[in-house]
């Protein structure tokens, strides 16, 4: 190695590029880095566009075989594709809760009358099931919109930390946007997701006692109605959202009004869910606690947990590990392989935490897609 | 594309080696600075060529599989189970027209799932 040698014709030349190396990663470096960012950002932002743009035609596609013409549906989702829901003050947050569930049913009175104006020839199970789509639609619009905002506003700014937040943040919410991207032709025919496994494990223990479709009650509460079975000599109500149409009701008030109506007669809810699982766990998992498995966004936890307080109800949960994709796609074997455990742990949960004469409460939290009564 | 541009990434950094060997030589002796740093530089060109591209992760993701319907005989003495491609009005607990072929029993939709490729199992 000649580093050590004595200055020649050529050193010059070194000179000039170590200074220029210098000069141009310390006045431009981050420029640089910033390019470089944006360019990823833009890569995922067409990603995002395709999907938004495809889900849009899905979701057109789906509407038209239920009487309007196409243009119409397109002109109307478009419309609709920008509706929003303000969620209540929280500086007081006294009743906060009842605002929310009030301003979500609201919302989803709206959206009830958008499709049943955009697909009037649709079945309410259909209904249901287009409702999912056209949500999903949204979202992968939303998601598109708000990422572009951002790309733009850092681009115009300059501002690193907002490119940088966007570019960070941009695996997630591609890995998001794919999940809702596998899930709308999962809405659209009407195939069970994963998260319907809630619904499907209760509906299956309920048969196995004897329920029919026809011993379903319906509309306890807003699509949500229950099996009255016996268990070993112990009274089950088995409550789930109505199907095969995709919906989750509300089934925690609908636990709040049975137990109302029962009161101490009422020892144990159990709930059956799906939940995320963390990475590396295996697809399918069981895994059971304490508390009301139940993802909303806070009224019908609130109102589970509140009625088991007052009444000193034991409150247990059995939930059923997938990941997002999963969750939001079309059922996977390896979960579906699941229901026989589930229903061996809802049994020894009965027998060994409930007396004979006991009422409980068996909750299926979930979509009901694709899963029948 | 994708294998020209490995092919062309490869010779650049191959070429980026060479100059940095060449450079070492003492016979170099007044150009072994130019040639260490050009020799560097063209192999960080090729080596950025040749792994350039999308990961892993991000390649073309492959089609969903098939959505299948599983078909089950409700006799309990029967075990006649029929898999098939999922039809639009399929849904879970459904009861189908269809009679079990080997012993004239209802048919129910047990189950309609897809079957996904396995997830790499974890080091730990």
């Amino acid at each position: 190695m000649q580093f050590g040698a004595e200055p020649n014709e050529f050193s010059w030349i070194i000179n000039l590029a170590f200074f220029a190396f210098i000069m141009i990663f310390s006045l431009y470096g981050q420029k640089i880095q910033m390019w470089q960012w944006l360019k990823q950002i833009e890569m995922g932002l067409i990603e995002l566009k395709k999907m938004a743009v495809e889900s849009r035609q899905t979701a057109i596609d789906t509407f038209k075989a239920y009487g309007r013409d196409v243009e119409f549906i397109a002109k109307e989702i478009d419309r609709w594709s920008d509706f929003f829901t303000i969620m209540p003050v929280d500086l007081d947050p006294s009743g906060v809760l009842e605002r929310i569930d009030h301003l979500f049913e609201q919302r989803s009175d709206r959206f009830k009358e958008f499709v049943a104006e955009l697909a009037p020839e649709a079945t309410d199970s259909e209904k249901l099931s287009l409702e999912n789509t056209l949500e999903v639609a949204q979202v992968l619009g939303l998601i598109f919109r708000i990422v572009r905002h951002f790309y733009i506003l850092g681009k115009k700014t300059g501002s690193t930390i907002i490119v940088m937040q966007v570019q960070m943040q941009m695996p997630e919410l591609l890995r998001l946007a794919k999940a809702y991207h596998g899930a709308i032709d999962a809405f659209a025919q009407g195939k069970p997701i994963g998260d319907t496994i809630g619904p499907l494990i209760v509906t299956k223990f309920a048969r196995e006692y004897g329920a029919t479709p026809d011993s379903y009650v319906q509309e306890v509460t807003r699509e949500v109605g229950y099996y009255k079975i016996d268990v070993d000599r112990r009274t089950v109500y088995v409550v789930r959202a109505t199907g095969p149409g995709g919906t989750v009701g509300k089934p925690g008030f609908a636990i709040k009004k049975l137990v109302d109506e029962h009161k101490e007669k009422v020892t144990r809810i159990i709930t059956i869910d799906a939940a995320l699982k963390l990475e590396g766990e295996r697809m399918g998992r069981v895994a059971e606690g304490t508390g009301a498995a139940i993802g909303d966004i806070g009224p019908e936890k609130h109102a589970i947990e509140q009625t088991a307080t007052e009444q000193g109800i034991g409150i247990e949960a059995i939930v059923i590990k997938e990941n997002e994709e999963v969750a939001v796609g079309v059922m996977d074997k390896r979960v579906l392989d699941a229901v026989p455990e589930v229903i061996e742990r809802i049994k020894s949960a009965i027998q060994n935490r409930t007396k004979e004469g006991d009422y409980v409460i068996l909750a299926g939290i979930g979509n009901t897609i694709g899963v029948g009564l | 594309m994708g294998a020209l541009s490995k092919i062309i990434g490869l010779a650049i950094a191959a070429a980026g080696a060479f100059l940095l060997w060449w450079g070492l030589t003492p016979e170099m002796e007044g150009l072994s600075l130019i040639l260490f740093f050009l020799g560097i530089i063209l192999m960080s060109i090729g080596s950025s060529i040749l792994f350039s591209g999308k990961s892993r992760s991000e390649k073309e993701e492959e089609p969903e599989p098939p959505t299948v319907t599983e078909l089950q005989c409700q006799n309990p003495n029967c075990d006649f189970k029929e898999i098939r491609d999922f039809e639009k009005g399929d849904y879970i607990l459904k009861e189908m027209e269809q009679r079990c072929p080997k012993c004239e029993g209802t048919m129910m939709i047990e189950g309609i799932y897809i079957v996904r490729k396995e997830e790499e199992k974890p080091e730990f």
